[in-house]
């Protein structure tokens, strides 16, 4: 889902750079407590490693029927470990590096990071929360219900960005709208399978091994 | 002074992550794990506009590392400057939040 240079008019690429360079500023003042405890620093190899994991798991296409391939985009994954804020800026990050290898445009970052950092972020957080809100009703095991919340959440928001993103394409002019929206959904409604089924296999794995790792806990209000 | 007890199961996950995209590019093209097609937006652009249009998208940037054709190399320079890039912001972060509430 990587918008291109080139493929946007002028005042969406503007437009969307804004919106995500105030998202990222709202982000900076409203990351969660960690960041300011006295050991917050400990915190900072794993992030690191968070982002190489994401970017090597961004780089595995896998194929998808019809001649397509998707892959790990992981804002939804990263807002359950650092908080909805953080994965913006983690998104928008890992975009700048991709860009540096033409994947995804240079000029198309706000765009990219709208759709990818912001929807599959920050909405698909709060879509994982709003399940976990309907599972708390069930006496399924904590892990077990951040991981369904996590693979629905992550799909949803795939799903969810795609369609922005088709209708970015026709406010461009690229595809008309009755075209681009039903496309890129449907190619997606496939992609999003791969999506939701990495991100919940990471939650289950990092619940099962280090649960401190998931920074957001009290914030989804698993009980 | 580096303190590599602390940052024992960091590291050891870095290398575990090389490793296995490494491996995962050594096998995944031959038996059909990974794809080289097109991803969801560009097949909707291929299949609306054609695939030459695509390529002929201006750009006013050349992209930095684009020169770096090898999967294997692009993988490890990329996952080293995920690495560097988000350690750097985020120590950044931490310290000018730590900063303000004191």
């Amino acid at each position: 889902m990587h918008i291109p240079d080139g493929l946007l008019d002028p005042i969406t690429t503007i437009v969307l750079w804004i919106i995500t360079i105030a998202v990222m500023i709202l982000g900076y003042f409203r990351m969660g407590k960690m960041f300011e405890k006295e050991d917050s620093e400990k915190i900072i190899p794993y992030i690191g490693v968070l982002g190489a994991v994401i970017f090597a798991f961004q780089f595995v296409n896998y194929p998808v029927p019809g001649g397509t391939s998707g892959h790990l985009v992981g804002g939804t994954l990263v807002a359950i470990i650092l908080g909805p804020w953080a994965s913006v800026i983690v998104l928008f990050l890992i975009l700048v590096i991709q860009s540096l290898f033409g994947d995804g445009g240079i000029t198309a970052l706000g765009a990219n990071t709208f759709n990818m950092g912001i929807i599959g972020g920050i909405v698909g957080f709060y879509i994982v929360m709003l399940i976990i809100k309907l599972l708390n009703n069930t006496s399924m095991k904590k892990e077990l219900k951040v991981t369904i919340a996590t693979a629905i959440g992550s799909y949803i928001a795939i799903v969810l960005a795609s369609f922005i993103c088709g209708i970015e394409l026709a406010i461009a002019g690229a595809i008309p709208i009755e075209i681009s929206v039903p496309a890129m959904v449907f190619w997606h409604v496939l992609i999003g399978i791969g999506e939701a089924i990495i991100s919940a296999l990471i939650v289950f794995y990092i619940y099962k091994t280090k649960p401190d790792l998931i920074t957001t806990e009290s914030m989804l209000g698993v009980k | 002074m580096v303190y590599t007890k602390r940052y024992k199961w960091p590291l050891i996950t870095l290398i575990v992550i090389i490793a296995a995209l490494m491996f995962v590019i050594a096998v995944g093209f031959t038996i059909g794990f990974l794809s080289e097609d097109p991803d969801g937006l560009e097949r909707v652009l291929i299949n609306n506009n054609g695939e030459e249009w695509l390529e002929n998208l201006y750009s006013p940037w050349i992209p930095f590392l684009s020169w770096i054709t090898n999967d294997y190399i692009a993988g490890i320079i990329g996952v080293i400057l995920a690495i560097a890039i988000m350690i750097a912001v985020f120590y950044l972060i931490i310290f000018l939040k730590k900063r303000n509430t004191e």
